[in-house]
Parts: C-alpha cells; sequence; structure tokens
C-alpha cells in the first residue's frame, strides 16, 4: 500500500484543510454533501453487480461521459 | 430525494453497529469523515463479505428504512461486489470488494475512528482510487495526497 508522498502542500489547500479541521464533524458533512440528479445512474431504485468489473462497465456502457465514471 | 446529512451518518453508524455490522466509511465520504474539504453526492460503506455479516447488514437496512425485497435482500446477503441502494431515506452504495484493497481483514485493522465511525485509513482511500482509476479520480487524488501529508502530520505522523 505505498502512497506516493507529496511534502508540498500547496498553500491554498493548506488553508481549506486547516479551515476543515477547525469545524465541528457536523458542519464539515453539512458543507461536503450535495445533492443533484444524476442521469440514468438516479434512475432505479437498486442495482446490484457481481463484480465490480461489471460495475465499471455497466457505468462505461451506461451512464454519459460528463459524470466523470468511465475509466481513464 | 434531499442530500446525506450527518444525522443519517450517524443513524448508519448506530444502526449497523447495534445489529453488529462490520463495516467502514470508505471512497470520499470517508475521507470527509477525516476531514477532507470537498465536495460528494455518494455515501459508500465497505462492508466485510460473511454470511453472518451480510444477515447483521440486511437487518439493519431494514430498520433503517430501506425496502428490499426478499432478492433483493438475498443479494446484500450473498455479498455481490457492488450494490446500489436507492429505496430508502438516503442513496448508500455498498461495496464489498472495492478496488485497490484486497481483503476486509487488512482494511479493518488500519481504520480511524472519528466520533465512532469506523474509517478506512486514508491510504486505503487513495489505493482504491488509483485502482479505480475513473476521471472524477483522477481529479482529485493531487488534493487527496496533499490531505494526506497534511492528517498524517496532524495525527504525529502515524
Amino acid at each position: 500500500m505505498a502512497t506516493p508522498v507529496d511534502p508540498a502542500i500547496p498553500p491554498e489547500w493548506l488553508e481549506e484543510f486547516e479551515a476543515a479541521a477547525r469545524r465541528p464533524l457536523a458542519a464539515r458533512m453539512r458543507y461536503a454533501f450535495i445533492r443533484t440528479y444524476k442521469p440514468v445512474l438516479d434512475d432505479a431504485p437498486f442495482r446490484a453487480f457481481d463484480r465490480m468489473e461489471d460495475y465499471r462497465r455497466w457505468c462505461e456502457e451506461n451512464l454519459p461521459d460528463w459524470l466523470g465514471y468511465g475509466r481513464v | 430525494m434531499a442530500a446525506f446529512e450527518y444525522r443519517q451518518a450517524q443513524e448508519v453508524r448506530d444502526t449497523f453497529q447495534r445489529h453488529g455490522c462490520r463495516f467502514l466509511f470508505i471512497g470520499k465520504s470517508g475521507a470527509i469523515l477525516l476531514g477532507f474539504p470537498d465536495t460528494t453526492q455518494d455515501a459508500v460503506v465497505f462492508v466485510e463479505r460473511s454470511p453472518v455479516n451480510g444477515r447483521a447488514l440486511v437487518a439493519a437496512l431494514r430498520e433503517l428504512g430501506f425496502d428490499l425485497t426478499g432478492e433483493q435482500a438475498g443479494e446484500i446477503e450473498r455479498g455481490k461486489d457492488f450494490v446500489q441502494l436507492k429505496n430508502g431515506p438516503f442513496d448508500l452504495d455498498l461495496v464489498f470488494a472495492p478496488d485497490g484493497i484486497e481483503r476486509f481483514e487488512d482494511a479493518w485493522r488500519r481504520r480511524v475512528e472519528v466520533e465512532g465511525f469506523p474509517v478506512c485509513h486514508i491510504d486505503d482511500f487513495i489505493a482504491s482510487k488509483v485502482a479505480t482509476n475513473r476521471k472524477k479520480d483522477q481529479e482529485s487524488l493531487p488534493r487527496l495526497r496533499s490531505f494526506r501529508e497534511y492528517w498524517l502530520r496532524s495525527q504525529g505522523g502515524q
């Protein structure tokens, strides 16, 4: 589980991280979770996929590109 | 459907734990619990795949108000890799085999507790996003890696 290390944190991001750390968790979540309609994805009450690969492929074949669920 | 709220995260935590369900918040929703300032629409939990845990999970979901048919409950109990629920009081994604994480037990050992919420370690978020390699993951990775540095420092370099 080697994660590349980049010790340089851009100052504007550092400012945001520090501001978030000062907020209570409830406030952080209030700011973080948003809701907008996602075409296709939001149109069924239940979906289950045997394998993650099936889900990834389904996203690529069925969701609009702009939602960003397609693999690079 | 409104956005996922803190109160609902507490309900997930408390109900899952009351039923003895082993789970971890993962994805951006988990990173947000750690303090990552970003936005998301998805609440995602990584659930241990076992018959006992599957039954506990279904019982917990039904108590939370998810309207599961017998067939759907069976699919969850069997631990399909990915289940998307939009038939309850809020949307919830269940993942039994996230990309980039080999075993639940490994992630469980590395977990972080935030106000009682069991959350995947930041390195597991990153490993998962790298392995998934979607456009939206690629976009968030640089900021997530910077947050990892900040978060590790704030934890005393753990």
